[in-house]
């Protein structure tokens, strides 16, 4: 058993392989590499499915008790400061290497009839490739400098993503603000480390801990600054898995293909914060205050990303908001102190998501066939419906994934959830009340997403609504950016006359969707298994999951005293009422959006306001572009001006220059310059032979 | 032959001038006889610095090694004294390898190939002299020699306002050397003897005011040099004219000279004055950080921009060497290597580009990606090493001056706190820069415009090759910087021992706590 954590290195490694050496194919004979589309696209997923089998042999030693194993080389070294790298492999470890793997080699597979006719697609294979090299890289790292190399690469792999159909403006920009949200957080994370590594001398999660809480409590160090440096790292969290107020760039960054919209933005990269809060839970957990802020930030975002979630149009922006709302539930957990119930979800969530989110593609998918490769159309769900008759097996696959996430039993979310809103409830009724509200609008949207595409009536064809969309498209393609040229009132943009026509490239070739290719459905149908079963590991009459992953501070013996003190009847009233909620949600949206008997256009005008501030996602976009986007430019022009003027100026006229830079300057600007430097160069050598002969 | 004898460095230093020398003698019609002549010298150059450094030299011996000294002009006391130590010795090879690099970049240049490739040549050989020398007076006149070709560079081959530019890089660094001049004679002349001898001045002992007054001096024309704010004006516009060899050599080069000599002689000759000025320096770094980032965003001539993210990211190189720890001290040199390569990276890739736009002005780029896939890729990778991307080598630099002075004893922990912070904003800074950049020149819809009458070739062999040849190294030192920082690990530790015996209220702090003091240097 020893040998397979000698080689636990190859999991990250595996996939790096694949990714330089498509990378390189493509940089020296990249004609010859992109003609060979499946052939890399193969090398690249059978590396990974190596890596993958490599993870659950690791899982499966780990399950049957084997000691942590970490392996260390020095990396970095200058006088008697040392910082090591190298790998370890614990329970917490093996079971993200395990979803990660799983997860990607099936978005993978999909990825091959995602984007067979994309001209990029050797090279998406060559980024989803580094994409799981880097997150694998994070999961195993054994402190948290480490977690911050790849913390930032996963951050660079998710930007080449999103930003991979580079020549659309809306994944130019998106690409670049979801990096620059993501380096504001790792701005308070880097802050976070240095400053606990100043107050412990150490970057190893449990000596951080440790010696935090000494320092703590002999009064050496102030507690205000230990929360502080502890809220400064979990700001790197906050951005990573899109949390309040840093999670504007998560439904920006659905501009990318879809299958990394699975991979990165759901299951994997975003939950990377949920696992960076485990890892450093030694930290967190002896700090209150910095409890609070992780719960309380997880519960509003939770909520903020339902309400939003329950207006949006675009099935991908729908899922993201959703991906945000989901998220807050696992730091919600972790505020809270229930370590195991969110990484729960965490996993639970990996699944089911990722499958919505492919199920979404496949959605897209087909719809392009209908109506052009325009995101614009494809993506809406007024131009859906009723595509369960014409892709039977993706719509069964989301009804799964719906019936997950809105937490029925005993599909895989209920578990989860439920044991995450038990726990708020032990901590904070407040809190509890906020998940089990977001649980009820969780319900609704995904069911009115659900009905929406799948149900009723297909309205691909109507073009009237094709008509409204494009126009609606148009006018955000022309929405005042501040770097374009203003026009006048009434003046026409040409942009707006080009999105109308623009059908060349668009234009359907077929009056309904069909259901997508095998590689497409292959990789749904595999995830639904998981969405449906997994939740029974961690059910509260056998949790095998909370006796696998439990916080480093606690004994495997206190875990299962707390398991067994499990009270039934206090299981039935926390799930029967969050069922209930539930169910309440989807009755709503099915009267709403499956029979038609309550008009969603008349409530939202009944509540206009609330409306339009769950439409505008509550203006954060808006204030944040005033003030961040516009505020910085303005600083940053100001600066430029001062420098130019001022500090340019000024330097130039002082001292010494003020003799030269009048009449001097002119006369060496008039062209004799090289003249009169080649008599100093002339004068000093020959100064120098001169001495030097004599 | 007794290879521990031979003068290496003197043969390194003097075999591409003594090769420059021979060009007007050279048969050559069409000017391609010129430039093979000059890369293969700068490739024999290179090799045998390789070579020497890696026969010749111990890394764990921190003093002065490969130690020449020729009498030259003794009625001056003027001798030809060379030698390296771990300071001086991985800017030697920086230097050999960008210069290098910098001729196969030069292969377009048609203009006067001679006399060119004769300046490129020069500057090897001086360039390599300025971090040799161990004579206080040789170092001032190869410091004055090697900014003649610059100068020359600039003037003739530069763009539109070249002279001025010329003009102003010339009158800023030769004022500032004005100061060396004054400075180092007046140290030579202390005390009862008289010496140039770099060694013999940093071993006299000098009274604390004297030393301030150096100091101050010293200062001033490293800090043009480096360049450090408000002495930086003259850099944007010397690479704002620039071509794209002479920018390798500017941002590589010539930056880390000011570094060099800011560690060599301020801080090796006068710790005491050091300790005064150190809080001055840290300061100084952080407004270079901001200031020059902010500045950077706000320019839209893409030339410039590149520009000031160099002075931005030298304020780390400051700061390293203000920190009174090793680490800090081994992460300013290791951003000076760094950014030699990805600066010199970045504006050989501006010239690359401007060769096929025709423009530095970014409103006039947009969606190039779409024609220049591989430009796009190098483009996109050396702004991620230049944004400090983990596994890249400026992160790990960045890293070590960050952990280094938030470590530092010397300063109160109110002030760490305030100048992490500020510098941690300029890391989030430097990604909008960058990306917005990038943005503007490669991505989104085509600029038809542009398209319309720019035939837009994506990168050829040689420059592919030229920026692997920089990637390989930037990847390299990211994966496992030890693979350097062992190299000169064993100065920066005694330099660094020497620093702290010079801070007289250093208190070792086992347990931090947080104390609302200025810092500890300023008020002692």
């Amino acid at each position: 058993m020893e040998a397979i954590y000698q080689y636990a290195w190859l999991v990250p490694v595996l996939p790096l392989v694949g990714a330089m050496l498509v990378g390189l194919g493509l940089i020296s004979f990249n004609q010859v590499t992109n003609r060979a589309r499946q052939l890399n696209a193969v090398f690249v997923v059978s590396l990974l499915g190596a890596a993958m089998f490599l993870s659950v042999a690791l899982l499966v030693s780990q399950f049957q008790g084997h000691a942590p194993y970490i392996r260390t080389l020095e990396w970095a070294a200058a006088g008697n400061f040392h910082l090591t790298m190298g790998y370890t492999i614990d329970h917490l470890t093996a079971l993200m290497l395990v979803i990660v793997t799983t997860v990607a080699f099936l978005v993978m597979v999909y990825t091959d009839g995602y984007m067979a006719h994309d001209p990029g697609y050797v090279r998406f294979y060559a980024y989803l490739s580094l994409f799981s090299s880097s997150m694998l890289g994070l999961v195993v790292s054994p402190n948290i400098v480490q977690i911050y190399i790849f913390w930032e690469l996963v951050g660079m792999c998710s930007y080449l993503l999103v930003g991979f159909w580079y020549d659309r403006q809306a994944a130019a920009d998106a690409c670049q603000k979801a990096f620059v949200t993501n380096r504001v957080g790792d701005f308070g994370l880097l802050l976070g480390i240095l400053g606990l590594y100043w107050a412990t001398g150490s970057f190893e999660f449990e000596a951080i801990g440790d010696r935090l809480q000494i320092l703590v409590e002999t009064g050496s160090l102030s507690g205000l600054l230990a929360g502080l440096f502890a809220i400064l790292v979990f700001l790197g969290p906050v951005a990573k898995s899109a949390q309040f107020p840093l999670h504007v760039w998560l439904p920006d960054a659905m501009e990318g293909p879809t299958p990394i919209s699975a991979l990165i933005h759901a299951a994997t990269m975003v939950a990377a914060g949920v696992f960076l809060i485990a890892r450093m839970y030694p930290v967190f957990e002896g700090i209150p205050a910095a409890m609070n802020v992780i719960a309380f930030t997880g519960a509003f975002t939770a909520f903020l990303g339902a309400t939003i979630a329950i207006t949006q149009n675009d099935i991908k922006k729908g899922l993201a908001y959703s991906t945000i709302s989901q998220l807050g539930y696992m730091v919600m957990a972790m505020g809270v102190g229930a370590y195991s119930a969110g990484l729960f979800h965490l996993m639970t969530h990996a699944y089911f998501k990722a499958m919505l989110f492919l199920g979404s593609g496949s959605v897209i998918h087909g719809m392009e066939a209908v109506v052009g490769h325009d995101p614009a159309l494809a993506q809406d769900m007024r131009m859906m419906g009723g595509l369960r008759k014409f892709m039977p097996i993706t719509a069964i696959t989301f009804l799964i994934g719906t019936l997950a996430i809105s937490g029925i039993p005993p599909f895989a979310g209920f578990w989860s959830k439920d044991e995450i809103l038990g726990s708020a409830f032990a901590a904070n009724p407040f809190l509890w009340f906020v998940g089990w509200a977001t649980a009820g609008i969780t319900a609704f949207y995904m069911f009115r997403m659900y009905f929406s595409t799948f149900e009723g009536k297909f309205r691909g064809n109507q073009s009237e609504i094709r008509q409204k969309l494009k126009s609606a498209a148009a006018n955000t393609l022309m929405s005042p950016s501040p770097l374009a040229p203003n026009f006048g009132p009434g003046a026409m943009d040409t942009r707006e006359l080009a999105a109308l026509s623009d059908d060349s490239h668009g234009h359907g070739h077929s009056e309904h969707p069909h259901e997508s290719p095998r590689t497409m459905t292959l990789p749904l149908i595999a995830l639904a298994i998981p969405s449906i079963l997994i939740g029974l590991v961690g059910t509260p009459y056998a949790n095998y999951f909370e006796e696998f992953i439990y916080p480093p501070s606690e004994t495997l013996a206190e875990v299962m005293e707390k398991v067994a003190e499990f009270d039934q009847t206090e299981f039935f009233i926390m799930a029967g009422s969050s069922v209930g909620i539930s169910l309440i949600g989807i009755t709503l949206a099915s009267l709403m959006y499956l029979f038609g008997k309550i008009d969603p256009a008349a409530i939202a005008s009944s509540i206009k306001p609330l409306y339009e501030l769950s439409l505008n996602k509550w203006y954060f976009d808006d204030i944040y572009h005033r003030f961040f986007v516009l505020g910085s430019r303005r600083l940053a022009r100001q600066v430029m001006e001062v420098d130019y003027r001022v500090v340019d100026g000024a330097v130039n006229l002082t001292g010494f220059f003020t003799l030269i830079s009048g009449e001097g300057l002119k006369y060496l600007e008039n062209g004799r310059a090289q003249f009169y430097a080649l008599i100093v160069f002339g004068a000093v050598l020959g100064l120098v032979i001169v001495f030097g002969v004599t | 032959m007794n290879t521990a004898n031979f003068p290496w460095l003197t043969t390194i230093i003097l075999l591409p001038i003594a090769a420059s020398l021979l060009i007007p003698f050279l048969p050559d019609k069409d000017g391609k006889t010129v430039r093979w002549y000059s890369l293969v010298v700068g490739l024999i150059d290179f090799a045998l610095i390789v070579w020497t450094f890696y026969s010749q030299y111990d890394f764990t011996n921190p003093n002065l090694q490969l130690v020449e000294s020729y009498p030259w002009v003794p009625q001056l006391d003027l001798n030809w004294s060379v030698g390296v130590d771990g300071l001086s010795m991985p800017l030697v090879i920086l230097t050999g390898f960008i210069t290098t690099l910098a001729m196969l970049a030069a292969w377009p240049v048609t203009l006067k190939p001679r006399l060119f490739y004769f300046l490129m040549l020069a500057m090897y050989g001086g360039q390599i002299a300025v971090f040799a020398v161990q004579d206080l007076l040789l170092f001032f006149l190869v410091w004055e020699l090697e900014l003649i070709p610059v100068y020359l560079l600039l003037a003739i081959w530069g763009g539109k306002k070249r002279q001025y530019a010329a003009t102003k890089f010339i009158l800023y660094t030769a004022g500032g050397s004005l100061f060396i001049l004054v400075a180092a004679l007046t140290m030579a002349f202390y005390g009862n003897t008289v010496t140039f001898d770099m060694r013999a001045i940093a071993a006299k002992d000098y009274a604390l005011n004297f030393q301030l007054w150096v100091y101050a001096a010293f200062l001033i024309a490293y800090a043009v040099k480096l360049p450090i704010f408000p002495l930086h004006t003259w850099l944007p516009d010397a690479h704002g004219e620039a071509t794209a060899p002479v920018h390798m050599l500017l941002a590589g080069i010539l930056l880390k000279m000011g570094g060099y000599a800011l560690i060599r002689m301020n801080a090796g000759m006068l710790p005491d004055a050091h300790a005064y000025f150190a809080p001055v320096l840290v300061i100084l770094g952080v407004v270079n950080i901001i200031y020059a980032a902010l500045t950077s965003f706000a320019q839209r001539n893409l030339k410039r921009k590149i520009a000031y993210s160099s002075i931005s990211h030298m304020g780390f190189v400051v700061i390293g060497i203000a920190s009174f720890t090793d680490l800090g001290l081994n992460g300013a040199i290791l951003q000076m290597i760094s950014h030699g390569m990805i600066g010199a990276s970045l504006f050989f890739l501006v010239g690359a580009t401007y060769d096929r736009t025709h423009t530095l002005m970014l409103d006039e780029m947009g969606g190039v990606g779409q024609k220049m896939r591989k430009m796009f890729a190098m483009w996109t990778t050396c702004a991620m090493a230049s944004l400090a991307l983990p596994g890249m080598s400026g992160f790990v630099a960045e890293l070590m001056v960050f952990v280094g002075f938030a470590n530092s004893d010397a300063y109160s922990p109110t002030f760490k706190i305030i100048i992490v912070f500020l510098m941690a904003v300029g890391v989030i800074l430097t990604p909008i820069y960058l990306l917005s950049m990038l943005r503007e020149i490669f991505y989104g819809p085509e600029n038809k415009e542009l398209v319309s009458h720019e035939a837009l070739i994506d990168a050829e062999p040689r420059e592919v090759f030229i920026i692997a040849c920089l990637l390989v190294p930037i990847i390299g030192i990211g994966l496992y910087p030890k693979i350097l920082t062992q190299v000169y690990d064993a100065t920066t530790i005694q330099l660094t021992e020497r620093l702290r015996d010079s801070v007289p209220t250093l208190v070792s702090q086992e347990v931090p706590t947080l104390s609302f003091r200025a810092p500890a240097i300023s008020n002692k």
